[in-house]
């Protein structure tokens, strides 16, 4: 028992750092100074993940730990390279933050322990194997984030944003939890494996066996038991994607993320999503992967899921395009990408599944995802870091025209912006390139070839707007008389970009390296988890 | 008047399954429920028909204990108000996990114990920082 | 006509469309909140009326998975409403309006 413990140990380094941060805020006298320890806080949890990465190569261990947890928690190697994704993005977000607070005269001590919090719910919600779980863990990292977009209290905006984004989020989360409890009524299961299993077997009624009218009574539970899963499914990944902010489900994000200060809007792009995606991946594929049920659902959600994909890459680029923010851009652009994972998702269940353990392709795909949400957060992370470096204090970066000549005035900083913008659109030494990559070899094996093209023509209209940022810094001459941005100068936000460029690059240089660990990471996942020892029979909907 | 027999006729009966039926379950519920709309409607329609009505400007004017009326009819609020009541929606509902445990105290032994100590800290420390953040102070 | 668990599930269905229909025709900010709770309290009734009816496992014992999930969204939602709560009043405090409609500095 105790070293299962152990398994925990990302999301309860965070718990105890968080309230930890929560005493040391109170008690302080001065504001500040809790960037850096909220930083090693995250890393050390990485470190955690890291370390625990040997041990859950052990198929056994993995179900003891997650028999000895009730399956509320898996202890996977997915659920670690996402928690490491998690930390990895929350760690540099912090730290851009200790600087842009100060910057902006924004120093409180919440912040930190928001984001931590925010952080072990990310945990939660990536590792959750239980409905109750990953409503628990949705909502931690939920309402840590609403606060978190609010932040600037004086500014309108900001709460106008944080407002939206509670709203549409909590009404997100009461439909997935509406599928949740439908979910629970059909199968009496709130573990995913347990959910799985009952939906796998046909409905039977052993009280009412050999009476008069028994088979028809079944065939209709049957029926209503499959119609009413299918709703559950559809509630859930209409949820999920709210959180993951596609369309149609987009309508919250680029005002959260224009009104949250910079490095908060960073952390929703790319935690959030992580999470989300994580839990996406286990619900979709762990639950509604099986193509050989008779509740045979695998065939359902890539009809609907391809066209979230499909239509968040092409009205997340198209909008992008239209902005005058950069933010706003920023913010369209992360549902075009939420679009690209979505295509993977979709590809993902075609050739069998993580569930049924057979096929490379639909590995392959999961592992495509694990690998894009990698890519994206150092990529992501590095852009609004160059973006909180170019503004200081009253003349910040927001907008095209704030960044017109930035090339000259101040090279460095234009440097770091333009080289995480490639890594976004997608250009090949970066990483960026190799997540798309990925996504479009595994479209084509599974025989998507329309989506892969999808991809391509989307990624190109992105590379549009991405260089456009380029063009405004480099040939483009401030308007006369205008507010210009004036860098800030940090050596913490230099370094943390320097960090990350180097990431960007590690990732770009050894991609196949970093895919065979997002190979790894999927495959274990395949070994059946075992259900919760309370097993009940599928319940009667009548 | 049906209505004390069906009273009397709704507590009693049980349908012929053997178990409560809607109407018999539900049955005196639905009997208080017009009982009390008759009486409030008959009170209510007495009065309007029967009393006299001679409305004159004294009479319309907001009653305050016969002294004439001052201020505005909105009171606005202190914030305070919602800060308290805030904290207190979110520290009372917390009370549903004490009430399981409680009653299964015995069994749970000293795993539960444990855990809901871990889950009592948790609060406590939120507690403290409410405190030291200046969120408990009335008089500010 | 006995109380069966379709009566329930009718009723929270209802509640939860109620509450989702008001969400998205309502345009005052604190009736979405009531309404986000209408739909959040009909998900428990759900909850709770499936555990009801579960059969018992081979131990002769029924999982009260259900019973626990509500409690969990009970806690959740209050933590919820006191933050969209003081995020209105956040809101209230610099722009004085409670409707969503009014909330649109960042309309394009």
């Amino acid at each position: 028992m105790k070293d299962l413990l152990l398994y925990l140990l990302p999301i309860v380094i965070l718990f105890i750092g968080g309230f930890t941060l929560m005493l040391v805020d109170a008690f302080q006298k001065e504001e500040g100074g809790l960037a850096v320890p909220t930083a090693m806080l995250h890393f050390a949890a990485a470190a955690a993940a890291l370390a625990l990465w040997p041990y859950a190569g052990n198929a056994a261990d993995l179900a003891r730990a997650q028999v000895a947890f009730n399956g509320w928690l898996a202890f996977d190697r997915t659920t670690l390279f996402l928690d490491i994704t998690i930390a990895l993005g929350g760690g540099l977000t912090t730290l851009l933050a200790g600087s842009y607070l100060a910057e902006h005269k924004l120093e409180r001590g919440e912040f930190y322990t928001l984001i931590t919090f925010a952080s072990a719910g990310c945990m939660m919600l990536a590792g959750a194997t239980d409905l109750i779980m990953l409503f628990i863990g949705l909502e931690t990292l939920s309402l840590g984030v609403y606060a978190l977009t609010g932040f600037r209290r004086t500014s309108a905006r900001s709460q106008e944003g944080a407002l939206k984004y509670f709203l549409l989020g909590s009404f997100a989360a009461a439909l997935l939890l509406y599928g949740s409890a439908l979910l629970y009524g059909m199968t009496g299961h709130t573990d995913l494996a347990g959910i799985r299993d009952a939906l796998g077997r046909a409905v039977e009624m052993p009280a009412i066996a050999g009476q008069e009218g028994a088979a028809q009574f079944v065939a209709v539970q049957q029926t209503v038991r499959d119609r009413v899963t299918i709703l559950a499914m559809v509630l859930v990944v209409a949820g999920l994607a709210f959180k993951v902010g596609s369309v149609p489900f987009h309508m919250w994000t680029p005002d959260a993320y224009e009104g949250a200060p910079t490095p908060a809007t960073a952390y929703m792009a790319v935690t959030v999503k992580a999470a989300a995606f994580g839990a996406m991946l286990r619900v979709l594929i762990g639950v509604f992967g099986d193509t050989s049920g008779p509740a045979s659902l695998a065939g359902g959600w890539p009809g609907l899921l391809v066209w979230l994909a499909v239509l968040s890459m092409l009205i997340g680029n198209l909008v992008a395009l239209a902005q005058s923010s950069v933010k706003r851009m920023l913010a369209y652009s992360s549902i075009a990408h939420g679009g690209y994972i979505l295509a993977a998702f979709v590809v993902a269940p075609r050739a069998e599944s993580l569930a049924g353990g057979g096929g490379s392709v639909g590995q392959s795909a999961a592992a495509a995802v694990l690998f894009y949400l990698l890519a994206y957060t150092v990529s992501n992370v590095g852009a609004f870091g160059a973006l909180i470096l170019a503004g200081s204090r009253g003349k910040e970066a927001v907008s095209y025209e704030d960044l017109a000549g930035l090339g000259k005035r101040h090279p460095a900083v234009a440097l770091a912006l333009s080289f995480f913008v490639l890594s976004l659109a997608g250009m090949p030494p970066t990483v960026g390139f190799f997540a798309k990559y990925n996504v479009i070899r595994s479209a084509i094996e599974a025989g998507y070839p329309w989506l892969a093209l999808a991809v391509v023509i989307n990624s190109a209209i992105g590379v549009y707007y991405y260089l456009r940022v380029m063009v405004k810094m480099y040939m483009h001459d401030p308007q006369p008389g205008a507010v210009r941005a004036e860098p800030m100068s940090s050596p913490g936000i230099s370094l943390t970009l320097i960090a990350t460029a180097g990431m960007v690059l590690a990732l770009g240089m050894m991609p196949q390296r970093f895919y065979g660990y997002a190979l790894e990471a999927v495959k274990l996942a395949a070994a059946p988890i075992a259900a919760a020892p309370a097993d009940a029979p599928p319940a009667n909907a009548n | 008047m049906q209505l004390v027999p069906t009273l009397i006729q709704a507590l009693t009966a049980v349908d012929t399954a053997g178990s409560l039926s809607l109407r018999y379950q539900y049955g005196p519920i639905f009997a208080m429920l017009g009982f009390a709309l008759v009486v409030a409607g008959a009170v209510f329609s007495l009065a309007t028909f029967l009393g006299p009505k001679n409305p004159t400007p004294e009479k319309l004017i907001p009653y305050e204990s016969g002294s004439p009326t001052t201020g505005a009819k909105h009171v606005r609020l202190s914030v305070k108000f919602y800060l308290t009541a805030l904290l207190f929606v979110v520290f009372d509902i917390e009370a549903v996990f004490l009430y399981p445990w409680a009653a299964l105290y015995q069994s749970l032994g000293w795993q539960g114990f444990v855990e809901m100590f871990v889950f009592l800290a948790a609060l406590s420390i939120a507690l403290i920082y409410c405190w030291k953040k200046g969120a408990l102070e009335w008089e500010t | 006509m006995t109380i069966q668990i379709s009566h329930y599930l009718i009723l929270s269905a209802l509640l939860f469309s109620i509450g989702a229909a008001g969400f998205l025709v309502r345009r005052n900010s604190l009736v979405a909140l009531m309404c986000i709770e209408l739909m959040l309290n009909a998900v428990n009734l759900t909850l709770i009326a499936f555990n009801r009816w579960m059969p018992a496992n081979a131990g002769g014992a029924v999982p009260h998975h259900g019973h626990v999930f509500a409690f969990f969204v009970i806690a959740v939602a209050a933590a919820e409403a006191a933050l969209g709560l003081a995020i209105v009043l956040s809101l209230y405090r610099i722009r004085k309006v409670v409707r969503t409609d009014d909330a649109n500095l960042m309309k394009e």
